[in-house]
Formats: C-alpha cells, structure tokens, sequence
C-alpha cells in the first residue's frame, strides 16, 4: 500500500516537540493528473534511455509501495527530529 | 580434507599416535561439525529481515554539543525495489554512478546487482552487522549496521 502520511516531530530547546502530519496522499492525488499529462513525455524519455516504460512505471510504483514504514530519528541535547512515513 | 583432519594422519604416519588414538580424535574433531549441521538441518526456517537498521551514536566527551542519536530504518522492501531500479538504468549510467562511487572510496560495482541474485543478496543481509567504533580526542562514534 502507498503511503498516505508522513509524521515529521521536531523538539526544541525547550523540551517542546512539534508534530506534523503530512497527507501524502493529498500530494498523490495532485500528483496524478500531473503524471497523466506527462506519461507521453514519460514515454519517449525511457524509449530513448532503452528502457522498458511499463517495466519502469511498475519500479516506481513498487518503490513508492515500499516506502512505508521508514524512519529516521535525529536526537540531540538542544534538539530532535523524526521523520516517519505511515 | 580438513587441516585438522590431515594433522592427525600425518601424526599417526610418522607414528607419534597410534590408529585408536587417530581414530578417536578425527571423530572428536567431526563431532562438532556434524552436530553443526545436525542443528541447521532442525532449526526453523529463518525468518526473513524486514528492516534494515542503522544506528548512529555519537558521545561528546568535551561537553560542547552532547551526545547525537541518529537512528534510521529502511524497510527490506525499499531495498529491493532498488535493485530493480538499478537494474533498469542504462549502462552508461551505471558507469558513471560506479565512477562516482570509486572516487568516494565505494569500490562497488552496481552492475554486478542484478535482480535474479536480489533474494541471496537480502538472504546474507540478514546476517549482516557492521559495527564501527570510532574514539577520536573529543567524540567517540559507534556505527551499527544490521537488519530486523
């Protein structure tokens, strides 16, 4: 399954953690007309590459796929940061 | 022929031992090994790695900026789906990433990364953990690499 939020958590100084969420899939959904313009483009850039496009869109999309559940944790003294895809 | 294997032989040609004694040390030396794979060949199926982790812990001992955790995890997943993309690049890109690489100490070749050997690859990264310890004046530094 795609993912569908990022969570980003800053903490300051002061102790103070910020959360964010991130509707990624409000950026898929922008992103799909945006995709579907481009595919001829698309298209012809991996003919001239000599590669597959179907083949391509697929990696992508198993790329895309197997983001989630990645994380990153940054945790200092003065201040933190994580980055976490849901 | 085993090197301890052919210590014993040689030990008992030259008659320092004689065949009782090479007899029951050659079996004392292929106990272990066939209990070895006695064991693998009982154990349960390993399960496979979903996460590949990295851990990153840096100590300040000079108490300017502290202690820095970094912690990351890449699921197994994300990994194979790049090799398949790797494996999709043209050739000539390949090149110049493995150039790129070289110059920065990398010396792997990304053509070599094909997706027929992709589940071996993930297969010996479950095995895998790489611990680097680095103690400078100021910092100690320990690196951990391996998979969940």
């Amino acid at each position: 399954m795609i993912p569908f939020v990022a969570v980003v958590s800053l903490r300051n100084q002061q102790s103070r953690t910020f959360r964010v969420w991130i509707p990624l899939f409000l950026i898929w959904l922008l992103l799909l007309p945006l995709g579907i313009l481009l595919s001829p483009f698309i298209f012809i850039a991996c003919l001239v590459c000599r590669v597959n496009p179907f083949r391509g869109v697929a990696v992508m999309w198993q790329i895309l796929n197997a983001l989630t559940d990645t994380k990153l944790e940054v945790e200092h003294r003065s201040a933190g940061m994580s980055f976490h895809i849901l | 022929m085993s090197e301890h294997r052919r210590q014993i032989l040689q030990m008992l040609s030259e008659g320092k031992i004689n065949a009782n004694e090479a007899e029951r040390l050659i079996s004392a030396v292929e106990e272990p090994a066939s209990a070895r794979s006695a064991d693998l060949g009982s154990a349960p199926t390993k399960s496979h790695p979903k996460y590949l982790r990295v851990v990153v812990d840096s100590e300040d001992d000079g108490g300017h900026d502290g202690p820095t955790k970094v912690n990351v995890r890449v699921p197994m997943q994300l990994l194979r789906a790049g090799v398949k993309l790797a494996a999709l690049l043209p050739a000539q890109a390949l090149r110049s990433a493995n150039h790129a690489m070289q110059a920065q100490g990398i010396p792997i070749d990304l053509s070599q990364i094909k997706p027929e050997n992709l589940e071996e690859l993930v297969e010996h990264l479950s095995d895998l953990t790489v611990d680097v310890d680095q103690k400078d004046a100021s910092t100690k530094v320990k690196v951990r690499v391996y998979c969940e």
